[in-house]
């Protein structure tokens, strides 16, 4: 098994830390955007181009709440995005395994 | 994805196609991803082994300063008015630094966990103020000796805390919890036997002993190596 065999929009460092750290939160649950900013240590342009290559892909939902300077931005990981993580993960283990 | 408010408007864009190009080689993947769903987990996560430790010591010197205010007086006298102003100086940091550390693990999480969290915490007021009434009650009908009221007072919070947090723990399949809510619930009961005046010491060290228990397995568990993903 090759490396190929990893779902590449996972296979990313920084996409990797926003989607294990999103899945450590309980189902239901989101997270400010300011918090994983701070919890990753991206900067925030950067962290929004990722966050909507793995929104477009319908891993994860962002809410805009509130207008102006006191709006709030939340995200969370989908069904479809958990599911992906723990494909990933247990790809990565058998890759692993097979070493 | 607006994220743009939150930033108060400073766009900084990275280079994500530089990102993009640092390859990870499965063993480095592996590494990351244990590494940062362990300090989500830690983060997100308002119990810590210092806030253990904290509350180990409270109970030790909070009980213990009480019982030595009533270790030599009639065992229908309550304590001291300096052991209670240091028992409940001590209770008020204790709960200080709780919410302390659930405000800055909590911040910027919403959701159904943080809803559930609100009607845990209005069901445990609602818990102690149930067994509270019994004691205004039982003063107004005349019983005396204040005594009785602490034993009361003191193994009724132990238990419903207890109650409550092996509750929450079996919920959320925290074995380890609900051992310790368990332990607490016991050294409660256990100890009313003690009577008005060992009750205090055996509260303290019983609660000491439990929690540092904890906080010994809770640094284990932290520190432990865990094998990747």
């Amino acid at each position: 098994m090759t490396a190929d065999a990893l779902d590449p929009l996972i296979h990313v460092p920084a996409r990797l830390q926003i989607v294990a750290t999103l899945a450590t939160l309980p189902d239901g649950d989101a997270l400010s955007f300011t918090r994983l900013q701070d919890m990753i240590g991206l900067t925030p342009g950067n962290l929004i181009t990722h966050l909507r290559k793995l929104e477009d892909a319908d891993y994860l939902t962002s809410e805009k709440t509130g207008n102006g300077p006191a709006s709030r931005t939340s995200v969370a990981l989908t069904r479809q995005g958990r599911a992906a993580l723990d494909t990933y993960a247990a790809t990565l283990r058998q890759m692993l395994n097979g070493l | 994805m607006n994220g743009a408010a939150d930033m108060g408007g400073a766009g900084t864009y990275g280079n994500t196609e530089a990102d993009e190009a640092g390859a990870l080689d499965p063993e480095s993947a592996s590494r990351l991803l244990t590494q940062t769903q362990r300090q989500a987990q830690r983060s997100l996560d308002f119990r810590s082994p210092w806030l253990t430790l904290i509350a180990a010591a409270v109970a030790l010197i909070a009980f213990g300063a009480v019982w030595l205010s009533v270790r030599e007086q009639h065992p229908f006298k309550g304590p001291t008015a300096a052991a209670l102003v240091v028992l409940y100086a001590l209770v008020a940091i204790r709960i200080g630094t709780v919410v302390y550390a659930h405000r800055r693990a909590s911040a910027g999480v919403s959701g159904s966990s943080v809803r559930q969290q609100r009607a845990e915490g209005v069901a445990l007021v609602a818990a102690l103020v149930a067994v509270y009434l019994p004691i205004v009650s039982l003063a107004q009908d005349g019983a005396g000796h204040a005594s009785f009221y602490w034993v009361y007072a003191v193994t009724a919070t132990l238990i419903v805390l207890g109650a409550f947090w092996a509750g929450r723990s079996a919920v959320r399949e925290d074995w380890m919890g609900l051992g310790v809510s368990v332990a607490v619930m016991l050294v409660g009961a256990v100890s009313a036997l003690a009577g008005p005046r060992g009750m205090w010491l055996s509260d303290g060290i019983g609660l000491c002993v439990v929690l540092l228990g904890y906080t010994a397995v809770e640094a284990g568990l932290v520190h432990a190596p865990r094998s990747g993903t």
